[in-house]
């Protein structure tokens, strides 16, 4: 009697499970996960919630959203088996975003022009000798440190916007997907070491923090710069889109020189 | 909220056009920038429905980074074994050129302000 009852148990939850009905068997966990949306999902529920984290945190750098997020995103991937392809694939709204985003910076741009003009001199030669240290500084330590010849091509615009520098990398023989990673943690580590280097260099002017958050570390720095302050983040949308435009214009031809 | 989108991606359009047909290497939405900032100086000012689509965009802008940065743990095994040089160059790098270029534009700046 009992063994029958067992078979029955048994029997009848393989069915279940072939309809897919219970959330728990594997048919519906793996349709849902690997539905375009999940992806999209995922990023914003734990961009929300890093959010939500870095707020209550009095929004220190050192628990930046985009750091604290891309961990925990990175670790779920690891554990439910999706693949970065499929993930990247089904964000592609976000990457979208990014263009009228871009678009949208001369706003600010604009109505700070007022500030920005008064300082011209200043922030071009900044952003010329401060852009060509940036990359030279990161090819050079890499390079001390052994990395082969792709590794540091795709490192050399790593303080520039991610549209500007995946076509940068590209177009000098760098690996896009090294690149933007490095580009977004660039941005990243900017953002958490600009308190120290705010403090080191006792630098309280928000027009100069803009510009060292906007070279440094391009649209997170931007983003953080515009927490800081409307002014702080005009000064970054100019740096970073003086230092991109001068990157991609020049880094092309100084490559071939080595 | 249509309007200002409209806005912004029309420049976006533009801004990649011009840059294909002059086989410029500045990205399409950063000519399209450059187009709308040219637009705006021309029109004095943005209306009140493109300033705040354009607030509500740029506030979430390092959202947009983030699938991309996600990439960093996923990378091909032949660039793995530099991940010691690669950190280093972010970390240490960056650390230098900020103070670099902070050094840079404080002195800049003072110079400008004690010349006026």
């Amino acid at each position: 009697m009992p063994d029958l009852l067992t078979q029955t148990t048994l029997k009848g939850q393989a069915l279940i499970e072939q309809s897919g009905l219970l959330p728990g068997s594997p048919n519906v966990w793996q349709s849902l996960i690997h539905k375009p949306l999940f992806g999209l999902l995922l990023t914003l529920v734990i961009f929300q919630l890093a959010l939500w984290f870095y707020n209550w945190c009095g929004r220190k750098a050192f628990v930046h959203p985009v750091a604290v997020s891309s961990v925990a995103i990175a670790a779920l991937l690891k554990l439910s088996g999706i693949s970065y392809s499929e993930y990247v694939d089904g964000n592609g709204l976000l990457y979208f975003l990014l263009g009228p985003t871009t678009v949208a910076l001369a706003i600010p741009l604009y109505k700070e022009f007022h500030h920005i003009r008064k300082l011209a001199l200043p922030i071009v030669l900044t952003v010329i000798f401060g852009g060509a240290f940036a990359a030279a500084s990161a090819v050079g330590i890499a390079w001390f440190m052994g990395s082969d010849e792709q590794v540091l091509l795709s490192l050399a615009p790593k303080s520039v916007t991610t549209p500007i520098a995946i076509g940068v990398a590209e177009n000098i023989g760098g690996l896009a997907t090294l690149t933007t990673g490095v580009v977004v943690f660039t941005g990243v580590i900017g953002v958490l070491l600009s308190p120290l280097v705010f403090y080191l260099l006792q630098l309280r002017d928000p027009r100069q923090q803009g510009m060292i958050l906007g070279l440094n570390a391009h649209g997170i720095g931007t983003a953080r710069a515009f927490e800081l302050n409307p002014t702080s983040g005009a000064f970054a949308t100019l740096a970073m889109g003086l230092n991109g435009a001068f990157t991609a214009l020049t880094l092309p031809y100084i490559i071939p020189l080595f | 909220m249509l309007k200002a989108l409209i806005a912004l991606l029309f420049f976006q359009l533009c801004g990649e056009t011009l840059v294909s047909v002059l086989h410029s290497p500045i990205p399409g939405p950063v000519a399209g920038m450059l187009l709308l900032w040219i637009a705006l100086a021309i029109k004095g000012g943005p209306s009140k429905d493109l300033d705040q689509v354009s607030h509500t965009l740029i506030q979430y802008l390092s959202l947009f980074f983030l699938p991309a940065g996600v990439g960093l743990f996923f990378l091909p095994a032949s660039v793995q074994q530099y991940w010691p040089a690669i950190l280093a160059a972010m970390l240490v790098g960056t650390l230098a050129s900020m103070l670099f270029s902070g050094f840079l534009m404080k002195r800049l700046s003072a110079k400008k302000a004690g010349a006026e």
